[in-house]
């Protein structure tokens, strides 16, 4: 009994130890940054020769019917639900792509690999993605392009020359910049601030973060970060952990970011239960339906994010037009619909365009 | 060990997948391809390999919950043995191998020694062992390895998948070691009544202490085909796969109680499993109604077997 | 269970019997309590009114689940589909207040369904003796995907003010909290001195003993079934009322932070012993090392792992203190 006490003790004692020695976790990831400009000068897109990947043999698709099938990180989210939801509005204004979304229940890449794989099998002819991880993804979808299948990304990308085209909502640093300036205005330059992330392995969370690092270090360096808390992509457990950092730092914390539509929504609701909306300000990624409340009475000022909705939209027109042989490698933008022409960024990604800031005046217009 | 009443099972179970392969290849032509089917063999290599080692388990009686966490923190420590340590990337497998087992033996000593039931000794390490391989990978993946190493998740051997030509061997291995060895026999009376065992001078702790290790080695293995299939490695690599496992194995037949179950169960379970999972995609019903489909499947499963049990005084 | 201890050490005292009983439980109380002390001498805070409330009122449905999934337990069986239940009770709870129901509506019928569902789930375990685990595992992969096909993976919100049963307060503590609270002493009554909780005991000790001295195993079963999916109903209303929205997919691993509940509580897996306050307090030990790992600092990489090492702990302790009794 004393052995397995001591034994348990030191188990514990030198994982601990451990435990607080490990440097503390910012949810970033260690990739290079590249913070854009304090004043908001748009630095120049570098132009880069196009780096996706190619289909074998594509049969000649121009002009006819296709079979689309989207597969999100995860089904059952209100952003994902958006996604699908432009995906489904192309192509009813299109004509004639047959699009349905599917994918796992929870953003898992094992899942989502078997998922391709058994569409790959069944013979669509375009697939759209959303990548839970980047690397992982890739044999898939190459087997995707061997079998003549287009395949383009969106909302996070793949290695480069696992899918044709990937349509990026907005660049990374772009985004940063949004929320960090954000919250600076409303907690001011030396305010503290904590983060509420969904996990450690989501690779465009970690972008963001580490981008929102090193702008803020640029160009507000007063601004404190406190800590960076995990919360998967669970309500509850958002919830709870935004509740526990308010409990923990009290007066101290002046700002919430949530980095995941799922996050946001949960951090403002542990603000209001609280009772400290206007004290602490949430900023962060989230869809406007869901922020609704909280913008309304004030507690929430800005919601950041572009709009999924059109995220989802531009990813099908693109498709249509690589399956139609009107958007090839090299070229500098493309036409999609009812959004005009979105430019092409890095090689073979196009961009969506600047964030989308929802705010009390407009948040009523849009119902995703 | 029952012998006809054990057939029975195995019998109503290989009907049903002839059923369900029959129904399927009617619902799409692309379901009963020999490509497709090779695929699929590919597909299912990761937990077919645990379920081995989790009908041994089953079979005592016990469970394994942690099986998921071993595959994750092995494949990490795959990572990290290559990379970090700098072993070479054959060795760095080895390690990786006998880092599995050493999980596994962890389980069967918490199990033997201090007499931890195995749901809960399982459910500690499968948070234990999880939580090893976040903070062991600090959130990292490791990427990069040689092209001759994606041989075993992605190549072939006579057009057929490699990762198929090791489920099949060490699924040959496993019958042949529950089905006709004295080990096996000690496995079945274990898990048939314990205290007989033991009292018939059955080295009962012996015995589950090479089930577990022999479990997590099965995992350690399937991590590595697994790494191999996706090029990278990460820490919530297998989340879930317990209870993919355990449905298997049970749906095959295996007794939760002990002393029933056969490697050809186990099989054949994971095969209807598969087929179901792939075949209801191929007919375009979406990833929901094909866990509602199998969540049915198996309990119908379980009840026609029952009946047929009861009804022949078995 | 306290008679047989005492005909094995006569000479222990009333105390001693008391503490030999309840020994698992007053093990968890003292792990809450060193927890408290010890974070709370870290970092004040911990003990401030708003994170105690936190700490207890998020995850009471945990603890009402709990107790629920305890008496199945003591019944020797199991449910590993209780998350997605919980996930399915609370859609149909926000469906029916968004609709336009009465409130006593969408609270009452998710409850029912919850009852009846587990009705037919303790039947199917009762009369054809398959395995409880295997029932609920299939149970558990119908009600995930069945809850995602009906809802198309859509959100509730909008719920009206009135329906949010979790959020409110009766002198200053959320009604969450009484729940759990009063739901706990009520079935711990129950399974001490009622004729059912006695005989979820007996069929959980020795089925077949149970039978020869008079009762009927397989109503036992089904009734406590039936009463496992009443706890699982509020679990469910109060999980749906935390927050404003309702996500259409089932907590992630609920069903085993429910089960270690029960487990670190005391009750044996092998059926037949245990205490729904141990559970109980088990699951506010859960919530209460959450809340502290982040206070402590402690590296977000290596939070699960040390959940891990203390849950092991904690039953290496049990099985200890079990052997040093017996």
């Amino acid at each position: 009994m004393t052995k397995l006490t001591v034994a348990a003790a030191l188990c514990l004692g030198l994982m601990s130890g451990s435990a607080f020695a490990a440097s503390a976790w910012t949810g970033g990831d260690d990739l290079p940054t590249n913070p854009l400009a304090c004043d908001g000068t748009a630095a120049a897109p570098a132009a880069k020769p196009y780096d996706g990947g190619e289909p074998a043999s594509a049969p000649d698709r121009k002009g006819k019917k296709i079979t689309v099938v989207d597969i999100p990180k995860l089904i059952g989210i209100g952003y994902f639900n958006a996604t699908s939801k432009g995906i489904q509005d192309a192509a009813a204004e299109l004509g004639n792509v047959e699009a349905k979304t599917d994918g796992p229940t929870k953003a898992n890449i094992d899942e989502q690999i078997t998922f391709i794989d058994n569409y790959i099998t069944s013979g669509v002819d375009g697939i759209l993605f959303a990548a839970n991880d980047p690397v992982a993804i890739a044999p898939v979808l190459k087997k995707a392009l061997s079998k003549g299948i287009n395949v383009v990304g969106y909302d996070a990308n793949s290695t480069p020359d696992a899918r044709q085209w990937f349509v990026n909502q907005a660049e990374f640093n772009g985004i940063a910049k949004s929320l960090i300036d954000n919250m600076a205005k409303e907690i001011g330059e030396d305010g503290s601030f904590a983060i509420v992330t969904s996990t450690f392995t989501t690779p465009n969370q970690a972008r963001w973060i580490a981008e929102m690092a090193a702008y803020a270090e640029a160009c507000h360096p007063k601004m404190k970060w406190l800590e960076t808390v995990e919360a998967q992509e669970d309500n509850n457990l958002s919830f709870n952990q935004a509740t526990t950092l308010i409990n923990k730092h009290g007066d101290d914390l002046k700002g919430i970011f949530g980095m995941t539509s799922v996050a946001t929504p949960a951090s403002a609701e542990a603000v209001t239960q609280a009772g400290k909306c206007g004290s602490i300000a949430v900023v962060g990624l989230a869809t406007p339906n869901a922020m609704k409340p909280y913008v309304e009475k004030d507690c929430v000022k800005t919601v950041v994010l572009w709009n999924p909705v059109d995220l989802g939209y531009a990813a099908l027109q693109v498709m249509r037009a690589v399956a139609d042989g009107t958007l090839k490698p090299g070229a500098t933008s493309v036409k999609a619909g009812k959004l005009g022409d979105l430019q092409v960024i890095n090689g073979s990604e196009i961009l969506l365009g600047p964030p989308f800031s929802f705010t009390k005046e407009n948040i009523g217009q849009f119902d995703f | 060990m029952n012998l006809p009443a054990l057939l029975r099972h195995e019998t109503v179970l290989a009907l049903l997948v002839i059923i369900a392969l029959a129904t399927l290849a009617g619902l799409s032509d692309r379901f009963f391809t020999a490509e497709n089917l090779l695929n699929q063999g590919r597909l299912m290599a990761e937990v077919g390999l645990v379920a081995l080692g989790m009908t041994f388990v089953i079979v005592t009686g016990g469970i394994d919950l942690s099986v998921g966490s071993i595959l994750g923190l092995t494949a990490i420590l795959f990572g990290v043995f290559w990379q970090n340590v700098g072993m070479p990337l054959p060795v760095a497998m080895v390690a990786a191998l006998a880092s599995g087992t050493l999980a596994g033996v962890g389980n069967g000593l918490i199990i033997t020694r201090f007499k931890v039931p195995p749901l809960i000794a399982t459910l500690a390490t499968l948070a234990l062992y999880r939580g090893l391989a976040e903070g062991i990978s600090q959130a990292r993946s490791v990427r990069g390895y040689p092209e001759w190493f994606f041989f075993f998740g992605q190549g072939e051997i006579l057009d057929v998948p490699v990762q198929l030509w090791v489920l099949a061997i060490a699924t040959a291995i496993c019958a042949v070691i529950l089905g006709l060895t004295p080990f096996g026999r000690a496995t079945y009376a274990t898990g048939a009544n314990e205290v007989a065992a033991r009292f018939s001078g059955i080295r009962v702790d012996a015995t589950k202490l090479w089930i577990y290790a022999g479990t997590g080695f099965l995992a350690a293995l399937a991590a590595i085909i697994f790494v191999s299939r996706v090029t990278t490695t990460r820490s919530d690599m297998g989340t879930g796969l317990e209870l993919d496992v355990i449905t298997g194995v049970v749906l095959g037949g295996t007794s939760i109680f002990g002393g029933r179950g056969t490697i050809i169960g186990t099989a054949l379970g994971l095969i209807l499993i598969q087929a179901l999972k792939n075949g209801l995609a191929l007919s375009g019903v979406k990833g929901d109604g094909t866990i509602v489909v199998i969540g049915i499947v198996l309990i119908i499963a379980i009840l026609v077997s029952a009946i047929v049990d009861r009804s022949r005084g078995g | 269970m306290s008679t047989a201890v005492a005909a094995v050490s006569p000479g222990r005292s009333p105390f001693g019997r008391f503490v030999s009983s309840y020994g698992q439980e007053i093990v968890v109380l003292g792990c809450i309590a060193a927890l408290f002390i010890g974070v709370g001498a870290v970092n004040p805070r911990f003990l401030s009114n708003t994170n105690i409330n936190s700490i207890f009122a998020g995850n009471a449905y945990i603890a009402v689940a709990a107790i629920g999934m305890s008496m199945i337990i003591i019944a020797g069986h199991i449910d590993v589909s209780v998350g997605s239940l919980i996930g399915v009770i609370a859609t149909i709870a926000g469906t029916l207040a968004v609709g336009g129901y009465p409130i006593w509506i969408a609270w009452l019928v998710p409850v029912l369904f919850a009852m009846a569902v587990n009705a037919g789930v303790g039947a199917l375990v009762a009369y054809t003796r398959i395995p409880s685990i295997v029932v609920t595992l299939g149970m558990l992969s119908i009600l995930k995907g069945g809850l995602i096909s009906a809802t198309a993976g859509a959100w509730i919100t909008d719920m009206p003010a009135d329906f949010m049963i979790a959020q409110k307060r009766v002198f200053g503590i959320p009604s969450a909290v009484y729940f759990m609270v009063v739901l706990t002493i009520l079935a711990a009554l129950f399974m001490r001195y009622s004729d059912f909780g006695r005989a979820i005991y007996a069929v959980g000790g020795n089925s077949e003993a149970a039978r020869a001295a008079g009762l009927n195993p397989e109503r036992t079963v089904v009734g406590v079934f039936v009463l496992h999916g009443f706890f699982a109903g509020i679990a469910g209303l109060l999980f749906a009322t935390q927050l404003q929205v309702i996500q259409s997919t089932v907590p992630p691993n609920l069903e085993l932070t429910v089960i270690t509940a029960s487990v670190i509580g005391g009750v044996s897996i092998l059926g037949g012993t245990g205490t729904v306050i141990g559970s109980t307090l088990a699951a506010i030990l859960f919530a209460a090392i959450g809340s502290s790992l982040i206070f402590l600092n402690v590296s977000a990489y290596w939070l699960r792992a040390v959940l891990g090492l203390m849950i092991l702990a904690t039953v290496l302790a049990d099985m200890a203190r079990r052997r040093r009794t017996l």
